[in-house]
C-alpha cells in the first residue's frame, strides 16, 4: 500500500512537472515561432536565445500591481482564473504518456489513471473550464468583457457538438472510452488514415474550443481590446494565460492519443514518440494561427451550425455503414 | 471516507440548491445550479455510476447551463427586477408543495427499507465487460424501444421549439 502510494505520487508530482514546464515552455515557443514567421527575432534578451523568458514572464506576473475595478462582481471575478486552471491542469491526470516500463525491478506506467469513461470525462472538464473565461467576462463589469464572454459562450455551445460527433467516430472504430485502449487499438494503422475526416473536424473544433485565432472570437483584440480578460491584471491574468496553453497542451496530447498513435511509432515504441507528436501539434497550433485571419463572428456561427455539425454527422453515419457492411 | 465525501457533496448539493433560489442575481443563481449538478455528479460517481457521472456533467453542467448563461447574458439581467407575481400566492403555493414533498418523503421513508433495488448491472458483469459497455447492451439490445421513442420525443420538442420561436416573429 505504501509503496503504491509512493509511486503514484511520485508519477504525479512527475507528470505535473513536465506538463507545466512544458506549458511554460509552449509560450515561448509561440512568441519565437510567430516572431519568425513574422520576420522578427522573439525574445532574445533573457537567456539563450530567450530561453528563460517564461521564468521571467511568471516573476514579473507575480510582482505586478493587482487592480480589481469598483463595478465587478469581486467573488466571481476572484473565482474566474481559478475555474479555468483548474479544469485544464485536472485534464493532464489522464493524458496517457506512454506503455509500462520497469524501472528498478517494478512495472509502472506511464499514465495516472485509466478510466473506462476517460474521453467523456475529458469532454465534462474542458467545458467547466470554458466557464472561467465567461465567468471572468461578466464579473469584470466591462463591456468588451461582457460582449467576450458573451460569444464565448455561443462558440462553446456551437463547437462542442462536431467534436464529440468526431471523438464518437473514433470510440466506435477503437470500440472503448479508454483513451489506454484506443491508443492501443491503433497499433499498425494510426486512426487518422481510419477517420481522415474526423481528424479534420477534431482540430477545427478543437482550434475553436482553444479560441485559437481563426477562432479566437472571445478575445479579438481589434474588436473587444482583450476581450473577456480585459480587466485582469498580474497573476490573475497570468492564470488565463496559462490555462489557455496548458488547454493548447491538452488538446495536442488528445490528437496524438486519439489519431496519431499515441506512444505508437516506427521502430522503438514509447513516450519519445508521443511528446514527439504532441510538439508537432502544438508548433502547428502556433503555425495556423500566424497563417490564418480571424473570422467573423457571424461566419463562425454559421460555419459551426451549418457546415461542421452535419458534415460530423454524415462521418458518424458512413463510420457506422461501412462497420455494417464489412462487419468489424 | 465514502461517508464523509457523500456527506461534504450532498451538504454542497442541498446548500447550492437553495442558493439557486436565495441569489439576488439571476447569473449567481444559474452558477448555483452548475455546481449544484456537479456535486451530484460527484455522488453518482461515490455510487459506482461514472458513465451517468459523466454524462450529468457534459449534458446538465456542460450544455443546458451554459445555455441558461447565455440566455441570461444575452438579455442582459443584470439588475434583479421586482417579481411581478403575487407574493401572498406563491407562499401559499410554495408552502402547500413543500408539505406534500416532505409527505410523500416520510410515507417512502416509513413504508419502505431504503435499500436499493437490484436492477440488471450486477458488479460481476461490469468487471468482466467494463461499464460503459454493459450499459451500452441494455440501451441498444434489451431497451431499444423505449430509447427510440425517447429519441422521436426529443426531436419533436425541438421542432416544436422552433415552430414556436417562428410563430412570434
Amino acid at each position: 500500500m505504501l509503496e503504491f502510494m509512493t509511486i503514484l505520487i511520485i508519477k504525479t508530482l512527475v507528470a505535473f512537472t513536465v506538463s507545466l514546464l512544458i506549458v511554460a515552455y509552449s509560450t515561448w515557443i509561440e512568441r519565437k515561432v510567430l516572431g519568425h514567421v513574422q520576420l522578427r527575432h522573439g525574445p532574445t534578451r533573457v537567456g539563450f536565445h530567450g530561453l528563460m523568458q517564461p521564468i521571467a514572464d511568471g516573476i514579473k506576473g507575480f510582482f505586478k500591481e493587482e487592480l480589481v475595478p469598483d463595478n465587478a462582481d469581486k467573488p466571481l471575478f476572484l473565482i474566474a482564473p481559478i475555474i479555468s486552471i483548474f479544469a485544464s491542469v485536472t485534464l493532464v491526470v489522464l493524458i496517457p504518456f506512454g506503455d509500462t516500463v520497469t524501472i528498478m525491478g517494478r512495472e509502472i506506467t506511464l499514465y495516472l489513471t485509466d478510466l473506462d469513461v476517460g474521453m467523456l470525462l475529458i469532454l465534462g472538464i474542458s467545458t467547466i473550464g470554458s466557464y472561467g473565461g465567461i465567468i471572468g467576462g461578466w464579473s469584470s463589469g466591462n463591456k468588451y468583457g461582457v460582449i467576450g464572454g458573451l460569444r464565448g459562450t455561443a462558440q462553446m455551445i456551437s463547437y462542442e457538438l462536431p467534436l464529440a460527433l468526431a471523438v464518437i467516430a473514433v470510440v466506435m472504430v477503437s470500440g472503448s472510452l479508454s483513451l489506454i485502449d484506443i491508443v492501443n487499438s491503433q497499433t499498425g494503422l494510426w486512426n487518422i488514415v481510419k477517420q481522415p475526416f474526423a481528424f479534420v473536424l477534431f482540430i477545427i473544433c478543437g482550434l475553436a474550443e482553444l479560441n485559437r485565432t481563426p477562432f479566437d472570437m472571445p478575445e479579438a483584440e481589434a474588436e473587444l481590446a482583450c476581450g473577456f480578460n480585459v480587466e485582469y491584471s498580474s497573476m490573475k491574468f497570468a492564470l488565463f494565460f496559462m490555462a489557455e496553453y496548458c488547454h493548447m497542451f491538452v488538446f495536442s496530447a488528445l490528437v496524438t492519443t486519439l489519431f496519431l498513435g499515441g506512444w505508437h511509432g516506427p521502430f522503438v515504441d514509447g513516450p519519445h514518440w508521443f511528446f514527439l507528436k504532441t510538439f508537432m501539434m502544438i508548433f502547428f497550433c502556433v503555425w495556423e494561427r500566424s497563417t490564418f485571419p480571424r473570422l467573423r463572428y457571424d461566419q463562425v456561427m454559421s460555419f459551426g451550425w451549418k457546415i461542421l455539425l452535419p458534415c460530423g454527422l454524415i462521418n458518424i453515419l458512413l463510420t457506422g455503414l461501412w462497420m455494417l457492411v464489412f462487419n468489424i | 471516507m465514502e461517508l464523509v465525501f457523500l456527506l461534504i457533496c450532498g451538504g454542497m448539493a442541498v446548500i447550492s440548491s437553495l442558493l439557486v433560489i436565495f441569489a439576488r442575481s439571476t447569473l449567481h443563481s444559474a452558477l448555483w445550479m452548475v455546481l449544484s449538478f456537479f456535486m451530484v455528479a460527484i455522488i453518482y460517481v461515490l455510487l459506482h455510476a461514472e458513465f451517468l457521472a459523466m454524462l450529468q456533467v457534459i449534458v446538465y453542467a456542460g450544455a443546458i447551463m451554459m445555455f441558461v448563461v447565455y440566455a441570461i447574458m444575452m438579455l442582459n439581467l443584470r439588475q434583479e427586477r421586482d417579481a411581478k407575481v403575487s407574493v401572498r400566492v406563491s407562499k401559499v403555493v410554495g408552502v402547500a408543495a413543500l408539505v406534500v414533498l416532505f409527505l410523500e418523503l416520510l410515507l417512502v421513508g416509513l413504508g419502505h427499507s431504503l435499500t436499493a433495488m437490484q436492477g440488471p448491472i450486477t458488479d460481476s458483469l461490469v468487471a468482466t465487460h467494463g461499464r460503459v459497455a454493459v450499459i451500452s447492451n441494455f440501451l441498444f439490445a434489451d431497451y431499444l424501444l423505449p430509447f427510440e421513442v425517447v429519441s422521436i420525443l426529443l426531436t419533436a420538442g425541438v421542432v416544436g421549439a422552433v415552430v414556436l420561436a417562428k410563430r412570434v416573429k
